[in-house]
């Protein structure tokens, strides 16, 4: 029924959406426009398109005038467009060949006083979608294989428990880690907040589970040093760091935890003006019976001073301006835990935020246990100097007591910010993701889709996303693994067919194209003489950067051809007036 | 209802601009989505196209609109490095430059163009980029009288 060739015979639904759009547009007068359009053989108004009485609607009215293409003008394509694809397909019209106007949000909510112009834009708008719906063309569904085994990179605390979580359920896991062990940062610390166990204790027995698995293969102290292909199969190059073999697998989808880095807080505080200023991170690394002597002079510490926020929550910083929502809780937990082998603990803070699960009860812990907690004012940070006998002194305004205070501790520890790894950008280059204002990699949706990239078939997990906890975490971890079995067990995945075409004909082999791609889509096909340029439809997602950079123009750029964008152009601007307007024509 | 309007044609009453905007679907078209979901009001006279990105755009689209009669374009696209597809945005800031000399040479008042950057939540904005955009170009008056 909706084969291209056939003449275009469209049917137009005019939306009501009960008051919101009819209440400003004249909608019955849309219809009556649309009906005179060319190629136009049906058009009506109804209340609710969406609703079952709606999308019943224009299957009868499909059916009965043999439409093969269909326009709605309703709300935003981004609400309700896969609603009225799928309607179309149920009637065996190619979802390609459906069009939506854009009434409410764009025309009815924003006019809301103009009546008469909002009417007048609502009508160009269907007559623009209209002409569009007549060029548009059927094409064809697609699926791709997918290779039943995901990479890992990164073998912390989220690296590991997707890993576990993939293999537990069938399938392989190739491990990658840059470090020669297992573990990541949660290994490394001693206090780990909420419960009463070390990292290393918690992450052992994960450790050990994934290294026994017999369906996970770990590489460590190796690094992705080639990532090629699309989703459900990729190439991939994983290059040992020492040897610098380099082994190749086919994967079918990718995780990315490549968590974070403490952040080393040089010019702030004092840091690195004496060694009895360390990070918090530095502190958890010590083995805990070093904790408490002074690395000065190996004295017993007796005055301790936490400091939060350091390189965190700094508007305008780039990189810093991020909460980095692990700190609170970690400070309040080490100096809980410390707080009986000294004689005075201080937590000097902007804003305290233990907001986990079971956070807020040890930040009381640590209050019960006389941990001193003391508010500095947002602009006017502690000033920590160090004397030129290695003493240490503090002043900062307590912004609850409204006075001036000292303190020469023994021991200052920075609660620092997590900050992305130094090879941020070489891993978001290697997997085509973006990165935020913080530094980390950008999901697809930050509501409604957090684990998934702009990347198909790569997931991202953990604190290579942003700035968490280790629960958070592993959260992520589980959620992204589920992510990578769908699409694996599924076996298949559709894929847009919304993409590029290179007419090889036309191609003068310039590889403008090739250059212009940010997916490395295209690639010279170079059994042709000459080698002309050649679309991996898998892999490209449709921008057009392509055909508008082709200087032969040489490219198509399907369901968004030049023809198809400037004939709405053109329904716009060179319409003969209506005659009763009286203008000039 | 039954309005039928008088209010465009005459000459002497006051002009409309006619304002093609090109927006990107991931950032700008979703701005201008959450400008009518906030009922922020701005004025009607732009018609959005929408495209999967700015980096479709060659200045052919621009230049065409204003060949068939458009007093203004606006483009709307993601800021740069927030682009959804990596830098589709940059090579459209790119191709600008070379778009607005090509115009001006051809005697076109470069002000009748607009490229801006509008996330998705920047609903506020997107509206602004329209208002400022139809009040410059009913400054300059229709472009009839421009083309050489």
């Amino acid at each position: 029924m909706s084969d291209t060739k056939e003449e275009p015979r469209i049917g137009v639904f005019v939306c009501h959406c009960g008051h919101n759009i009819a209440g400003v547009v004249d909608v019955v007068s849309v219809a009556e426009m649309a009906r005179d359009l060319p190629n136009v053989v049906f058009s009506t108004d109804e209340m609710f398109m969406c609703s079952d009485a709606g999308q019943v609607l224009i299957k009868e009215k499909v059916k009965e005038h043999n439409l093969n293409r269909v326009v709605v003008a309703s709300c935003s394509p981004r609400m309700h467009e896969p609603t009225f694809r799928r309607v179309v397909e149920e009637v065996d019209v190619n979802r390609y060949l459906f069009d939506q106007v854009n009434l409410r949000e764009h025309v009815s909510w924003c006019h809301t006083r103009e009546p008469v112009k909002a009417t007048e834009k609502a009508k160009d708008l269907v007559r623009m979608s209209v002409a569009r719906a007549a060029k548009l063309e059927n094409l064809p569904i697609k699926t791709v294989n997918v290779l039943p085994k995901t990479m890992v990179v990164g073998g912390g605390i989220a690296g590991l428990r997707s890993s576990l979580d993939i293999a537990e359920r069938g399938f392989d896991v190739v491990l990658v880690e840059k470090d020669t062990q297992l573990g990541g940062n949660v290994a490394k610390w001693t206090h780990l907040f909420p419960s009463d166990e070390s990292g290393a204790q918690v992450i052992g027995p994960l450790i050990a589970a994934v290294r026994k698995h017999k369906r996970i293969k770990i590489h460590l102290n190796s690094k992705v040093s080639d990532f090629d292909g699309y989703i459900g199969n990729f190439e991939v190059t994983i290059k040992n760091l020492s040897s610098e073999k380099e082994t190749k697998v086919n994967i079918g989808t990718v995780i990315v935890s490549t968590g974070f880095e403490a952040f080393k807080p040089v010019g702030y505080y004092s840091y690195t003006k004496s060694p009895n200023i360390i990070t918090l991170a530095e502190l958890q690394e010590m083995p805990p019976a070093q904790m408490l002597i002074r690395p000065s002079d190996g004295k017993p510490v007796k005055k301790m001073v936490f400091i939060g926020c350091v390189g965190s929550r700094e508007p305008g910083k780039i990189g810093h301006e991020h909460c980095s929502r692990h700190c609170c809780s970690a400070t309040a937990k080490a100096a809980a835990d410390l707080r009986d082998d000294v004689d005075e603990s201080l937590v000097l803070y902007q804003d305290i935020r233990t907001y986990g699960k079971g956070h807020e009860e040890f930040h009381r812990l640590a209050r019960q246990k006389h941990v001193i907690y003391s508010k500095f004012p947002t602009d006017a940070h502690p000033n920590v100097e160090v004397a030129a006998d290695g003493d240490i002194r503090i002043r900062w305004f307590d912004v609850l007591a409204g006075s001036e205070l000292e303190f020469h501790p023994d021991l200052v520890v920075l609660a620092s910010a997590m900050i992305p790894p130094d090879d941020m950008a070489e891993t978001a280059k290697m997997f085509s993701l973006t990165r935020s204002g913080d530094g980390f990699f950008n999901p697809e949706h930050i509501k409604l889709a957090p684990l998934t990239t702009h990347t198909a078939g790569v997931m991202i997990a953990g604190a290579a996303q942003a700035a968490k906890n280790a629960s958070e975490a592993v959260i992520d971890a589980s959620g992204a693994a589920a992510k990578a079995v769908g699409l694996m067990a599924q076996g298949e995945v559709e894929i847009e067919s919304t993409v590029s075409h290179v007419i090889s004909d036309l191609c003068s082999s310039c590889h403008t194209c090739v250059t212009a791609c940010p997916y490395g889509a295209i690639i010279m096909d170079e059994e042709q003489t000459p080698p002309v340029a050649f679309v991996q439809e898998a892999k490209c997602k449709g921008c057009g950067t392509c055909a508008a950079a082709c200087p032969s123009s040489a490219i198509v750029m399907y369901h968004s051809t030049d023809e198809q964008i400037l004939t709405m152009v053109e329904a716009y601007l060179c319409t003969t007036p209506e005659p009763e307007g009286g203008g000039s024509a | 209802m039954t309005t039928e309007p008088t209010e465009t044609t005459n000459e002497n009453e006051e002009w409309e601009p006619r304002i093609v905007a090109y927006c990107c679907n991931w950032c700008s078209y979703a701005g201008a989505d959450l400008a009518g979901t906030s009922r922020i009001q701005y004025p009607t006279n732009a018609r959005i196209l929408r495209v999967n990105c700015t980096g479709r755009l060659s200045p052919e689209f621009i230049l065409a609109a204003l060949d068939m009669g458009a007093d203004g374009v606006l483009v709307s696209g993601c800021h740069p490095g927030d682009c959804h597809y990596t830098s589709g945005n940059l090579k459209a800031r790119a191709r600008w430059a070379m778009m607005e000399t090509a115009i001006e040479q051809a005697g076109v008042d470069p002000r009748r163009v607009r490229l801006q950057w509008a996330s998705a939540s920047e609903a506020q904005l997107f509206a602004d980029g329209v208002r400022e955009i139809t009040e410059q170009v009913k400054e300059l008056g229709p472009i009839r009288s421009e083309w050489k």
